[in-house]
């Protein structure tokens, strides 16, 4: 029994992906990433000297900034950035640039569904371009549970609101490994089984929820080749200039 | 402060030197002549009402949304108008986020002194039942990259989403014919807004001492630049807003000379606005029709 989806996708399949960098100039890193119609810019600033209040000054500090499309922030905004802070906390080398804060400011520019999964991967993608040190990327995916316990993926804005629950998850990018298969093995294997981020909306089952991060793991694994191949160009062209 | 000033973006004395320099000769560092505007591009976004415009480096996003409130009494049928703008710290290192600045205010209200209070937007038709319900247009402008001279390009945002605002269409009814009833998009197309004209700002800087002038500064200019004036003109030719606050001392045959730049460039705007916002309602006609069939198609 499949699921009917409004736009005619079949659950599994994400909305068409289109990502861009270094669109502005002001900024030291910028992204913008789109999933369908939601679409959303990000830009990096830092390492800056200092770090704010009750943060740990021995550590780089990261500092996001969640701008709605129209209106004040709230509460919900609010949210966001914190979730946002902690996950990207998690994929940054934070004792390289001790005593400095990294901004983060993300520009919600059409919101049409998965809207903090698409910020994560905008804000992953800025902080590549701002040249952040990094442990790994971070992608992110937001799995819907229908009434009749099918999960779909990347859902619009419509079908999230329909849903009986949606789980955003972030996992750590699928490792390609350049060292020889038998060395690596166990270590990637290990990141692969990772979690950073789960948000979850609505009631669900236990077997439901990870029933979702199956489904949400293995979509991961494309999203994180779409990655890769977006970034890849630069850090060769990068590359040769420096040699 | 110490932070702040060590994080705060600063030119050295060589750059304003080279700049100042090279002005004096008539030569500007993006290599434009003096009276020329930078490259203007224009985009919709997916939804009416939403645009982004690129004015060389700078970038201002312009989002135009509305909803039905009581009306102020003293203007009981009249909708209202209002602009919000933020300095987002994405656009420069050293703005802020918070309360917005002296200067996001001051653009706010250049903006909304030229666009409102030059009556562009036809306020009266946004009354929906005199002394009751009233629409109110809010938009916010949103700067992403700040290149130099914002007022221009957020002006210029302002109007493109005004002129592809859509607002819900709504009729009257219940028994006493006091109920409003707001119809959704689908059942009966939204109705854009009556814009009398498009008042377009220009600004111009002046460098100190040698009375030079130049059109559309750039960031690295409005560090040097002595004082800076704002011209809000329409396609009529007649003068909306102009905003010189304080600064060096301008002749007045210089401000005259300055309005008649700007009347021209103002001209070159807004018939550039005209034709992209053409360009979008052709595209959304189509699109309506598309969807449409799509929609018959699904039914059978």
């Amino acid at each position: 029994m499949e699921i009917d989806r409004t736009d005619g996708r079949s659950p599994n399949q994400l909305r068409p992906l289109a990502c861009s960098r270094g669109i502005l100039h002001r900024s030291h890193g910028s992204a913008s990433w789109s999933q369908g119609d939601t679409r959303v810019i990000a830009a990096v600033y830092g390492p800056k000297a200092g770090t704010k209040k009750n943060e740990n000054p021995e550590r780089a500090c990261l500092e996001v900034i969640w701008k709605p499309k129209t209106g004040q922030s709230g509460k919900e905004e609010k949210e966001y950035e914190t979730i946002l802070k902690r996950t990207l906390q998690s994929i940054c080398i934070l004792t390289i640039n001790p005593n400095t804060t990294t901004s983060i400011i993300i520009q919600v520019v059409h919101d049409d569904g998965s809207l903090l999964p698409c910020a994560v991967n905008a804000a992953c993608v800025a902080l590549v371009d701002a040249g952040i040190p990094l442990k790994h990327l971070a992608v992110s995916i937001c799995c819907c549970l229908a009434t009749c316990g099918h999960v779909i993926l990347d859902p619009t804005k419509l079908e999230e609101e329909k849903m009986k629950a949606f789980a955003y998850l972030v996992f750590p990018n699928s490792i390609n490994s350049i060292l020889p298969e038998g060395s690596s093995h166990t270590k990637s294997k290990q990141l692969e089984d990772g979690l950073v981020t789960s948000v979850t909306h609505g009631g669900m089952s236990v077997e439901d929820y990870f029933h979702c991060l199956d489904r949400g793991r293995a979509a991961t694994a494309r999203l994180s080749d779409f990655l890769r191949k977006n970034l890849q160009p630069q850090v060769l062209g990068e590359g040769s200039k420096a040699g | 402060m110490e932070q702040r000033l060590a994080n705060a973006w600063h030119m050295t004395v060589n750059e304003k030197k080279f700049i100042e320099a090279a002005l004096l000769l008539g030569l500007r560092n993006d290599g434009r002549n003096l009276y020329d505007y930078r490259k203007l591009t224009i985009k919709f976004g997916r939804e009416d009402g939403s645009s982004e415009v690129q004015l060389g480096q700078t970038r201002v996003m312009g989002f135009a949304t509305c909803k039905l409130v009581q009306p102020y009494r003293d203007r009981p049928n009249e909708g209202t108008i209002s602009i919000f703008t933020e300095f987002s710290p994405m656009a420069d290192p050293s703005f802020e986020s918070g309360r917005p600045g002296e200067s996001a205010v001051e653009l706010g209200r250049v903006i909304d002194r030229g666009l409102r209070e030059s009556r562009a937007v036809d306020v009266e038709s946004l009354c929906v039942l005199a002394g009751r319900f009233i629409w109110a247009v809010r938009i916010d402008l949103h700067i992403l990259d700040n290149g130099g001279n914002l007022v221009d390009a957020a002006n210029i945002a302002a109007l493109a989403a005004l002129s592809t605002f859509r607002r819900p269409e709504c009729s009257l009814g219940g028994e006493d014919n006091q109920e409003v009833i707001v119809h959704p998009p689908e059942a009966r197309e939204p109705l854009p807004l009556t814009l009398h004209h498009l008042p377009i700002a220009v600004t111009f800087a002046f460098l100190s001492e040698e009375s030079i002038v130049i059109l559309d500064p750039t960031h690295l200019e409005e560090a040097v630049m002595g004082g800076r004036m704002t011209a809000t003109l329409n396609t009529n030719g007649s003068i909306c807003s102009i905003q010189k606050a304080g600064g060096d001392g301008i002749p007045q045959s210089v401000i005259m000379q300055c309005i008649r730049i700007a009347a021209s460039k103002a001209a070159d705007i807004s018939s550039k606005i005209k034709d992209v916002v053409e360009a979008y309602n052709n595209e959304r006609s189509l699109r309506k029709i598309k969807r449409h069939h799509v929609g018959v198609a699904a039914k059978q």
